[in-house]
């Protein structure tokens, strides 16, 4: 038995046993109806909080109409049980799991529908448009006959009623079904979290930009995340009306969503354990405060406020107690029993096509203005494979909205991009990235608290298959797909010497090694044409000169063309075959370096005056 | 068309109330990137301030309305110095916590203190409503929009003319450069909460002339409204919080009026969203996008 079985072994131990005490306790009535309630709502909760978390701390989106999705899940589940289900005759041990199930889907449907409009703004007001949200849903269910109005829908069935003549066995049934539900969405949030979705949604938080260049369908995303944390508050929902037996509207509203956020923030935005801590405590401390009634808000209020003064990130920071290690254990210990070895698939061999002799990218007439400005005009660049051209001019002249032209970051308002011979203008950033043009930025974007590795798995992301469900089950296919990139991602940093920085955090590397994995994240997505802004800034001449190695060797090693921006006269006349010079939005040279050192335009695009510019500019040469 | 006037004049009323409480978040929103949740509890503490020197006390009204400006300067200075200025470079969600945090005490230390029951606030101006044919226009709403319309005449001045104001504009572009250019730049954030803390006194003056009900949760509807006002003109930019503040507080009152009373917050939440699908930065502001 290695050490990781152990471990899972241990945990798994540890959440029966803890399942088992409390059954024990209960049925000895150390933990009376009174604290056995509690306890089902520090769990229900935890589902709340660790699915806020999703939309807060692993999408980095500011939420404040969760409680809302908690509604809707909670009234579709009871009117369902209530009179729909009962109608037909359904027992109250077949109808709670079909009702709870449609209960999160309807929140999920809402979620959806709610972030369709709303994830197109970030921020401030995607918290406030959230909370809109989240109000209206609770002023129509206010306003709704089926839903019993102001007055609120009552007599639900109990959970710790319904279960059986003897209220202590109903009580037991109710918390078996509540704890394993919870134990169930958090294990699907935490493997979901490590999955390829996981990895996209977490890339967005970390530089949304970035993110889309590096193909991860952000939109898309964005909506993923909100959904499902939807979905899981719908079933929290679903849980607390059956729980609680009386349903009011006004339970729901801003208030009760900030107390959530309150909780996952307390806990340390991003991690899942830090939430499942702070809802037991913040759930149980005002109950153990119930003696100091009158000053239990109070005193809740202060610690909140002290706690923000003296540890901001929360209780945990992002950082995970260990459940996760042992999550991965216990599959492998699995699938070990079960004889289903995953095989590792590599989800892609590296491209080294063939696309000799014709142009790898090309510009027509390429222009874009903003308002009456024409920041670039009459762009035709054309990029033969593996060839490493220049694009340079000064400071203002276009360079970067050339690249982000290219790219769809702008969309073009004239002429047309083709790539591989199709046309690719109109298409959205991460549809380019996907069809084979990446980039780095003038100022870098990496995913600075992902490990270097990370960074580069995100890249590969538009390379796997597996689908949402199959990360959350963790399944042979995900598996054998995640073993893949991870033996590819590892071999691309090897070939640019960073294989030891693999789990460095991004943010902590040294600023060439920086400048480097950005490149190497940008081939990860293997690109016929890769675009470089400026990789030279700020760095000195002896980073300069290991940089053009760096440049030969992906020209070596790699089937791309480059197209490199930089002021480094000595790097661009150094390494491109080709240059362009952009001037006010124009070309107005293009040549061998040679040819452009001498051409008496670009002298004096730089520099004003021919004659001195003339030395000048061999001086950088 | 005489409800239609009516509810106009109802509408502009709790709208300057509104646009003058909004200022307040718009001010701190500029300035330190902020969504001040307590702000709406400042209004809470001037009314309680108003209440009880007028009442218990027996002072003068204009005493007791500057008592009420003075105590809620107060409050909102040392809210910012103890609560909020540590917390400047730090996450700015870690803030915004702060601040619900800070709401939350202020409601529960005013439970603890003067009980859940809520407190009457005596007619202060016994003066006829003035009258234009059927309309009927009771003194406090004009004084209400007198005042409201004087003191962001005088507060937009201020800002665009006065040095402090154009350093209160120039941290809120860039705090470092600000600070790098000689502006006090902690006097000057604490000067923008003095302010827009001042004009909630004003505010909650005016709001329990309007509403006379006082209670330690009296604040978080109009400072969620507020709030939503500044949001809707375009938060952080002053005109905007009182376009925001006067069109919702018209929308509020014809909806209560023409479609139904229970929903019109929902309305009211219904307007906010569409105009943000339309307009991200609010009515007034300025879509920003990150270079790339």
């Amino acid at each position: 038995m290695n050490k990781k079985t152990k471990a899972i072994l241990l945990n798994l131990f540890a959440v029966i046993f803890l399942f088992l005490t409390v059954v024990i306790l209960m049925s000895t009535g150390v933990l009376n109806n009174y604290l056995s309630n509690i306890l089902i709502t520090v769990l229900i909760t935890i589902i709340m909080t660790t699915s806020l978390n999703v939309t807060t701390g692993l999408l980095g989106q500011l939420a404040l109409g969760h409680a809302g999705f908690m509604a809707i899940g909670g009234y579709t589940s009871a009117i369902l049980t209530k009179i729909v289900l009962a109608d037909l005759g359904f027992s109250f041990g077949l109808s709670l799991p079909i009702s709870l199930i449609a209960g999160g889907l309807v929140a999920a449907l809402f979620g959806m529908l709610i972030g369709i409009p709303a994830l197109r703004l970030e921020g401030d007001y995607l918290a406030i448009i959230t909370l809109g949200f989240g109000e209206i849903i609770r002023v129509v269910i206010e306003n709704m006959e089926i839903t019993g109005g102001a007055a609120g829908l009552t007599r639900i069935t109990r959970m710790s009623r319904a279960f059986s003549e003897d209220r202590l066995t109903s009580s037991i049934v109710q918390f078996a079904i509540v704890f394993w539900i919870t134990v169930l969405i958090i294990a699907s949030i935490f493997t979901l979290g490590r999955s390829r979705h996981g990895r996209a949604i977490i890339s967005i938080r970390e530089n949304a930009i970035a993110a889309e260049a590096t193909g991860i369908p952000t939109t898309r995303y964005k909506l993923l995340a909100f959904t499902i944390a939807a979905f899981f508050a719908g079933i929290a929902g679903g849980l607390f009306a059956h729980q609680t037996s009386i349903l009011d509207a006004k339970a729901f509203g801003f208030n009760k969503s900030i107390e959530y956020l309150v909780m996952v923030v307390l806990g340390g935005m991003g991690s899942i354990t830090g939430s499942i801590i702070a809802s037991f405590v913040l759930v149980s401390l005002p109950e153990m405060l119930r003696g100091l009634a009158e000053y239990r808000l109070v005193i809740y209020s202060l610690l909140l406020i002290i706690m923000m003064l003296f540890r901001p990130s929360g209780l945990l920071g992002t950082a995970e107690f260990s459940l996760l290690t042992t999550w991965e254990a216990l599959e492998r210990f699995f699938a070990r029993i079960f004889k289903r070895e995953a095989v590792t698939r590599m989800p892609f061999q590296p491209r080294y096509d063939v696309w000799e002799g014709k142009p790898v990218l090309e510009t027509h007439n390429l222009g874009i203005s903003f308002g009456g400005l024409k920041a670039a005009q009459n762009i035709n660049i054309r990029l033969m494979n593996n060839e490493i051209v220049g694009l340079i001019g000064p400071n203002g002249a276009g360079k970067t909205t050339v690249f982000n032209l290219l790219t769809g970051v702008y969309i073009p308002t004239e002429g047309d991009v083709v790539l591989l011979g199709k046309p690719i203008q109109g298409k959205i950033t991460h549809e380019i990235a996907q069809n084979g043009i990446s980039r780095t930025f003038q100022n870098i974007r990496l995913f600075r608290s992902m490990s270097a590795l990370d960074n580069i798995k995100v890249a590969f992301h538009s390379r796997m298959k597996y689908s949402p469900m199959s990360g959350i089950l963790r399944n042979a296919q995900c598996l054998s797909e995640e073993r893949g990139i991870d033996i590819r991602a590892r071999e691309l940093l090897r070939v640019f010497q960073m294989e030891n920085d693999a789990d460095t955090i991004a943010g902590s590397l040294p600023y060439g090694k920086q400048r480097k994995l950005e490149i190497c994240r940008a081939l990860a997505s293997n690109p016929k044409v890769l675009l470089l802004d400026e990789p030279a800034a700020g760095m000195n001449p002896s980073e300069t000169a290991e940089l053009m190695n760096t440049i030969k060797l992906i020209r070596d090693q790699f089937s791309v063309a480059i197209l490199l921006i930089e002021h480094d006269m000595k790097l661009v006349m150094g390494i491109c075959e080709r240059i362009y010079v952009l001037n006010y939005g124009q070309i107005i040279a293009h040549g061998k370096p040679e040819e452009i050192r001498s051409n008496p335009e670009v002298i004096a695009a730089y520099l004003g005056q021919e004659q001195t510019a003339q030395t000048e500019v061999n001086q950088h040469a | 068309m005489t409800l239609f006037f009516n509810q106009l004049i109802n509408g502009l009323h709790v709208g300057f109330i509104y646009a003058l409480i909004a200022l307040g978040y718009t001010m701190v929103y500029g300035i330190v990137k902020l969504i001040n949740f307590a702000h709406g509890d400042i209004i809470m503490i001037g009314a309680y301030t108003a209440v009880i020197t007028l009442v218990s006390l027996g002072w003068s009204t204009p005493l007791s309305l500057l008592a009420a400006i003075v105590v809620c300067v107060v409050f909102g200075i040392t809210i910012e110095r103890v609560a909020y200025k540590p917390l400047r470079s730090s996450p700015r969600i870690s803030s915004l916590i702060t601040a619900i945090g800070v709401s939350m005490l202020l409601q529960n230390t005013a439970l603890l203190v003067f009980g859940a029951a809520s407190r009457p606030f005596p007619t202060i101006f016994n003066i006829e409503p003035v009258r234009f044919a059927d309309l009927q226009i009771s003194f406090v709403t004009l004084l209400t929009i007198v005042v409201s319309i004087a003191l962001m005449v005088l507060l937009q001045t201020f800002v665009k003319t006065s040095k402090a104001g154009k350093a209160m504009r120039a941290v809120s572009e860039d705090y470092n450069t600000a600070l790098l250019m000689g502006i006090n730049v902690n006097n000057t954030i604490t000067l923008t909460f003095a302010i827009g803390c001042a004009l909630a006194g004003i505010g909650a003056y005016l709001y329990i002339m309007a509403y006379p009900a006082i209670s330690p949760t009296m604040g978080s509807l109009p400072g969620l409204k507020a709030f939503i006002a500044a949001v809707l003109g375009g938060i952080g930019i002053i005109p905007g919080a009182m376009l925001g503040g006067i069109l919702l507080g018209v929308a509020e009152s014809m909806t209560k009026a023409y479609i139904s009373t229970q929903l019109s917050d929902a309305v009211v939440y219904g307007i906010l969203i569409v105009v943000l699908l339309f307009k991200p930065a609010g009515l007034l502001g300025k879509a920003t996008r990150e270079k790339v």
